[in-house]
């Protein structure tokens, strides 16, 4: 019911808005995939429909209104026992009786992503609201982003909204100056960050500091009043660096994050990537990344380390990780590719081939394979299960 | 290449009376340069690619330029798959950086990236945004004149200077004498200059704000047997364009 009142009142505003306004765009699209995965030779397969509507208004010359409206339903195997994908070693560690937890639903969804407004003032843009935060020059793993984790097999897809208050200070062309401010319970468990980006040479470069509440969970102990895992936040201090340009007729980057922590040991984390295009139009890309707070040892994981790697509480489970890409457009419309993710610390490996085609001017299709070629208990086990996605993308 | 061709516009102003036979190559192409670079320019066009099987898809998009075509933006409007995403190239397009406001993320780009196609077009980004790459980058030599597209035209061979990183071995231009809009400019392999790539032609002249325009610009690639048109709907010369227009705040609106 609640969702349907969502709906409506989106919709609502949307069509007033309309009305109201000469320079209001509605767009969006429709995404409709299927998942398919391998787990103890049985295939198990999740389907996923999902509408997203825009709503983006100019409201008058240096404001702007923009908003999104989600709708995801689900199908098929819609719970998923994490332990399933678990060694035997990690699973007898559950508490007896608790193993339910551990079942992660994929329930019908809808939700406001977005809705914010965005005042361009001479010198300085002010956004206030639900907004995306994007942070550093990693493709696949940032360390100075503390907001969001991106999917390895899946690094472009679009990152969530964050309740925040904006500026964008633009010292000169070449310098702009962002304060970020992230607003929970409290002032202290709020979010607060400060950027500075510039420009030497052919090289970007961006000094970040940010203070935010981590919130942990110990997955081996519960909450009984609320039925849920025992959170255990602490605050997080983060003082990082990147940086984005070109050496040797390479494109380069790097960043780097190092956290202190409250209670919890302090660790860090660093990206070095680099990338280039033949005059064949093959494109590759390799990106190294190192997390202190993964292990080194695969036999040191333990059902913690699991459960904040599916919840997406950490980026990275083992400590060195390498990524690589190569992708050719086969035609104007058509790219094949291959990524691989190989675990440095435990010697595990994934490998992705992908497709892109563009089947008409508003639609788009998107395939890959997962394939995972590491021993029991690595980062990318055959027992974490093979599988592919297909993906239907209509925009309008 | 050219960044009029972001605008896609091809210009001319009226040279002074110059007998043919006292110019040389450099005269020539220094020429070419000036009234492919007005100072600044806008314009709105519509890009489309054809496929060897004869699909089509059609781009809108909205660029200006400054500096003679030292800066450039280009921002996407159709169709819905690309709105909004924009690329600004600054330094003659040494320093590119796209958007894409569905993750808004800007992403450097490094020069190789000049290689890529454009939205899978024949033009590269090289194509589009180098500024005055005719005169720094290439040593131009006059051949026997030449009748081309129906025009009385000076041929020319630009050949790429060593310490340039372009992605041409050379390139020979066939300009019109009366009004120095190369009609057709032939692209050679970087590596092997005898390997012909791709053809750009240029058509419907017309005079917008005093300045002959091609409004319609067509890159022939020989090798994949595709081609991409572009057309311009609307074109301005010598806009006031602030320096703010042309950065990382610009690109994200």
């Amino acid at each position: 019911m609640k969702k349907w009142i969502l709906v409506l009142v989106f919709l609502s505003f949307g069509i007033t808005a309309l009305s109201a306004q000469e320079r209001v765009e509605l767009f969006g699209y429709f995404e409709s995939q299927i998942m398919g995965t391998e787990i103890k030779s049985d295939f198990y397969q999740l389907y996923t429909n999902k509408l997203r509507v825009d709503l983006k208004s100019s409201i008058s010359e240096n404001i702007t209104f923009a908003a999104n409206f989600d709708y995801s339903t689900y199908y098929g195997k819609t719970k998923w026992n994490i332990l399933d994908f678990l060694t035997l070693s990690i699973t007898s560690t559950v508490p007896q009786g608790k193993e339910s937890f551990y079942i992660f639903p994929f329930s019908n969804r809808s939700f406001l992503d977005n809705a914010y407004i965005k005042r361009a003032f001479k010198n300085f843009d002010l956004t206030v609201g639900k907004q995306q935060i994007s942070l550093g020059t990693g493709y696949v793993w940032n360390p100075m982003d503390v907001f969001n984790i991106k999917d390895p097999v899946d690094p472009t897809y679009e990152q969530p909204g964050h309740n925040a208050v904006r500026f964008d200070v633009l010292l000169q062309s070449k310098y702009t100056l962002t304060a970020l401010y992230s607003p929970e319970d409290t002032w202290r468990n709020s979010a607060k960050l400060i950027q500075f980006k510039g420009r030497i040479s052919h090289f970007d470069y961006s000094l970040i500091a940010i203070e935010k509440l981590w919130r942990f969970h110990d997955y081996a102990q519960f909450d009984t009043t609320n039925m849920s895992f025992l959170e255990m936040p602490e605050q997080r201090q983060l003082l990082g660096a990147s940086t984005a340009g070109e050496l040797l007729g390479l494109g380069a980057w790097a960043e780097y994050g190092y956290n202190k922590m409250e209670y919890s040991k302090d660790f860090y984390e660093l990206v070095v990537g680099t990338d280039y295009t033949f005059d064949f139009q093959t494109y590759i890309m390799v990106e190294y990344y190192r997390n202190t707070l993964g292990r080194t040892d695969y036999e040191q994981y333990n059902l913690n380390d699991w459960m904040r790697l599916f919840a997406n509480e950490q980026k990275a489970i083992s400590r060195d990780q390498i990524y690589g890409f190569i992708q050719h457009p086969v035609t104007d419309f058509l790219n094949l590719g291959i990524s691989s993710i190989h675990s440095i610390s435990d010697n595990s490996l994934a490998l992705v081939p992908t497709l892109n085609y563009s089947l008409s001017e508003n639609m788009d299709v998107m395939a890959y394979l997962n394939f995972n070629f590491g021993k029991e208990g690595t980062a990318y086990s055959k027992l974490s299960g093979n599988g592919g996605l297909l993906r239907a993308r209509v925009y309008f | 290449m050219k960044n009029i061709m972001i605008s896609g516009l091809m210009v001319l102003l009226l040279a002074p009376a110059l007998f043919s036979q006292e110019l040389t190559g450099e005269d020539i192409i220094l020429k070419v340069n000036e009234l492919f670079n007005p100072q600044t320019s806008y314009s709105k066009s519509e890009m489309t690619i054809v496929t060897t099987s004869g699909s089509k898809r059609t781009f809108l998009s909205e660029s200006w330029s400054k500096n003679e075509g030292e800066k450039n933006l280009v921002r996407y409007l159709e169709p819905r798959r690309v709105k909004g995403q924009a690329i600004l190239m600054l330094n003659n397009a040494d320093d590119i950086w796209s958007y894409f406001p569905r993750t808004q993320r800007v992403r450097k780009l490094a020069t190789h990236a000049k290689n890529q196609k454009m939205q899978g077009s024949d033009f590269s980004y090289e194509d589009m945004g180098s500024g005055d790459a005719f005169i720094t980058d290439f040593s131009p030599k006059r051949l026997k004149d030449e009748k081309m597209e129906g025009h009385d035209c000076y041929k020319l061979e630009l050949t790429r200077k060593q310490d340039s990183d372009l992605s041409y071995s050379r390139l020979i231009l066939w300009v019109v004498k009366e009004s120095y809009v190369p009609v057709v400019i032939d692209y050679y392999d970087e590596d092997d200059p005898t390997l012909w790539l791709k053809r750009l032609v240029q058509s419907d002249i017309r005079l917008i704000d005093n300045i002959p325009t091609a409004m319609r610009v067509v890159m022939y690639n020989k090798n994949d047997n595709t081609q991409t048109e572009i057309e311009l709907l609307e074109v301005k010369y010598n806009v006031p364009l602030n320096d703010d227009m042309f950065t990382e705040r610009s690109l994200k609106k």
